[in-house]
């Protein structure tokens, strides 16, 4: 176990290094000169060459890059251009947002995906198991920003139930009940991601209830409900946790277009304005947080699963 | 067996499968034929019919400039399938070629599959708009983007299912027999890989019609010019109080679409070689 544990902890630093460079070479390459859009139409050639020279644009690539990544390694993820301050801060002012809004949405999920995928699995072939992975399939079929802005519509102004947009901080005036702003963005962000998860459940666990030992459970008379849940979800449940890595990539992926909808002021959203700006540093920084994100999950997702299952490390 | 009883086998006790293979057909029909069903120019600005319910002349009501929405769903039709067709086929012939060589060449794999394996940390959508953010908003460049974001996860499934085939007997019976490697490969391997490749193909198109929208919707996708739903969606969502309907035409044929494509998919890898079936992953 140690051993595996060290293994894919090396194996963790080339692809990191790697996906540090590509970031770096496709932020790099997007056109647009930073020191230019800084300054505006009104800025005189000079002024933009002494900027460039300032930040350090006028160096070859590859210098450019090794500056960038010592400073990384020490914390140091340079100045948005836009802000002013540093990128750490920017993606630290954001962090609350995406972080609230993430775990509301894993709420969510577990709440209603796993309990739909157990009843679709249990009732495999009923009218039961083809409404719900059918309607599951069609949940997951939906753009989340056209589900988001229909959700605004018929809750925030028809109903007037929640806010439509913004999230003021928990530790603002409203305390925890500034929560309710992120009630229509998590639910937007939780539809395709347990739709995801219901049809995961089910097909691992419809793989686990064809194995010898359920079928010795069941032949020693225990309650069907019994078996579904103690002997074929707990060994099911290992396969839906190693797809927590993709389900996370997922994840991100769809912030960043519901916190576009709800004008959240998030990681995501931050992402995208950060491009439309041409702020390199800040989108540096993201990615390369997002990237690094998520091989530790995938990393403790892959030691979790040797841990539970001592076949795959002995591979 | 024939293209007949194949079809009749997939879609043997999938109603729900076989009205999404309608669907499909009359979305493929509409692209085609868009200039014969579209009833206006989907450029064509009418300023006094803005906003209008839908209705007659205009089947699904005018958008805020005045342009018919029947019209420009019609035309969208033919993006959907651009978009489709296009990224399905980038990512089918890069990411297939990575994953068969890789697997066949192991140097050569171990280099590929780890540059694959960065690519795939980064999530699709965050992929997506930083490519989008290099190249300038067209048709072929969404496409190429799109492509390539899903030849990573095709790389890695083709990578899997030639590994799986490499051992069998038949290859080391053609190999004896003095076949090349492009002949193992392409001649042997290959036809095995068609029908895991053909779902894996349903499952990108329906992928990339939702990735289309979104890069549409923030405004990173097509040129805003061009009628594509996502288009629709994105231009239109600032009307969404004062005219509802109006994101509810382009909206109900993406998912529409998307959840048919899901469908096909589904019930084609029901009926494949179960050797691959864990192999390829959609809804």
């Amino acid at each position: 176990m140690l051993g595996y544990t060290l293994k894919r902890l090396l194996t963790l630093i080339p692809t990191l290094l790697v996906a540090s460079i590509l970031i770096f070479l496709f932020v790099h390459l997007i056109p647009g000169d930073p020191a230019s859009i800084l300054l505006g139409d009104s800025a005189t050639p000079e002024e933009i060459a002494s900027l460039s020279a300032h930040m350090g644009l006028d160096r070859p690539l590859w210098q450019q890059y090794l500056v960038w990544f010592k400073n990384v390694l020490h914390g140091d993820f340079g100045q948005s251009i836009f802000f002013k301050t540093p990128v750490l801060e920017v993606i630290a002012d954001g962090a609350e947002t995406s972080i609230c809004l993430a775990l509301m949405t894993m709420f969510w999920i577990v709440l209603i995906g796993i309990p739909v995928g157990i009843v679709s699995a249990s009732f495999h072939g009923s009218w039961v198991d083809q409404i719900t992975s059918g309607g599951a399939m069609l949940l997951a079929s939906i753009p989340t920003f056209w589900l988001g802005l229909y959700l605004i519509l018929i809750f925030s102004v028809g109903l007037g139930w929640f806010p439509s947009s913004g999230f003021p901080s928990i530790s603002d005036e409203g305390g925890l009940s500034n929560l309710r702003y992120l009630i229509l963005p998590s639910l937007t962000l939780a539809a395709p991601n347990a739709a995801l998860i219901v049809r995961l459940v089910r097909a691992s666990m419809l793989d686990v209830s064809r194995e010898d030992h359920v079928r010795t459970a069941r032949a020693k008379g225990l309650h069907p409900a019994r078996v579904s849940i103690k002997h074929v979800f707990r060994n099911a449940l290992i396969a839906v946790a190693a797809a927590f890595g993709f389900t996370f990539a997922a994840l991100v992926s769809e912030a960043v277009v519901t916190e576009t909808v709800f004008s959240l002021p998030g990681i995501g959203r931050l992402v995208v304005q950060s491009i439309l700006r041409r702020d390199y540093p800040v989108i540096q920084g993201v990615i390369l947080l997002i990237v690094l994100l998520y091989l530790v999950i995938n990393l403790l997702v892959d030691l979790a699963y040797a841990r539970l299952d001592p076949r795959v490390s002995l591979q | 067996m024939t293209l007949r009883t194949t079809i009749a086998a997939v879609f043997r006790g999938r109603k729900l499968a076989a009205l999404g293979a309608v669907w499909l057909c009359i979305i493929t029909v509409a692209a085609i034929g868009a200039q014969f069903i579209a009833p206006f120019d989907p450029l064509e600005i009418d300023p006094i019919a803005r906003l209008s319910e839908p209705g007659l002349p205009y089947l699904f009501g005018t958008d805020h400039f005045g342009r018919d929405t029947f019209s420009r769903a019609v035309y969208g039709a033919r993006m959907a399938l651009i978009i489709g067709i296009g990224s399905v086929l980038v990512a089918l012939i890069c990411g297939g070629l990575i994953g068969l060589l890789s697997a066949y060449f192991s140097t050569l794999g171990h280099f590929l599959m780890r540059i694959i394996d960065v690519l795939m940390a980064f999530p699709a959508l965050l992929l997506a708009l930083v490519l989008m953010t290099l190249l300038e908003r067209s048709v072929i460049n969404t496409v190429i983007v799109i492509g390539i974001v899903y030849a990573t996860t095709t790389a890695r499934i083709f990578f899997g299912m030639t590994l799986k085939l490499k051992n069998e007997v038949f290859i080391d019976a053609a190999r004896c027999s003095g076949a090349g490697h492009g002949s193992i490969l392409f001649r042997h391997i290959l036809p095995n890989l068609w029908s895991p490749l053909l779902v894996q193909a349903s499952f990108i198109f329906a992928f990339a019609q939702l990735q289309a929208a979104a890069l549409d919707f923030l405004g990173l996708g097509l040129p805003p010019e061009v009628a594509s739903w996502g288009n629709m969606l994105a231009e239109e969502k600032i009307y969404i109080t004062r005219a509802p309907w109006l994101l509810m035409f382009p909206g109900a044929l993406i998912i529409l679409s998307v959840f048919s494509m899901n469908l096909v998919g589904d019930a084609m890898r029901d009926s494949i070689d179960p050797r691959f079936k864990n192999d390829i992953a959609g809804i």
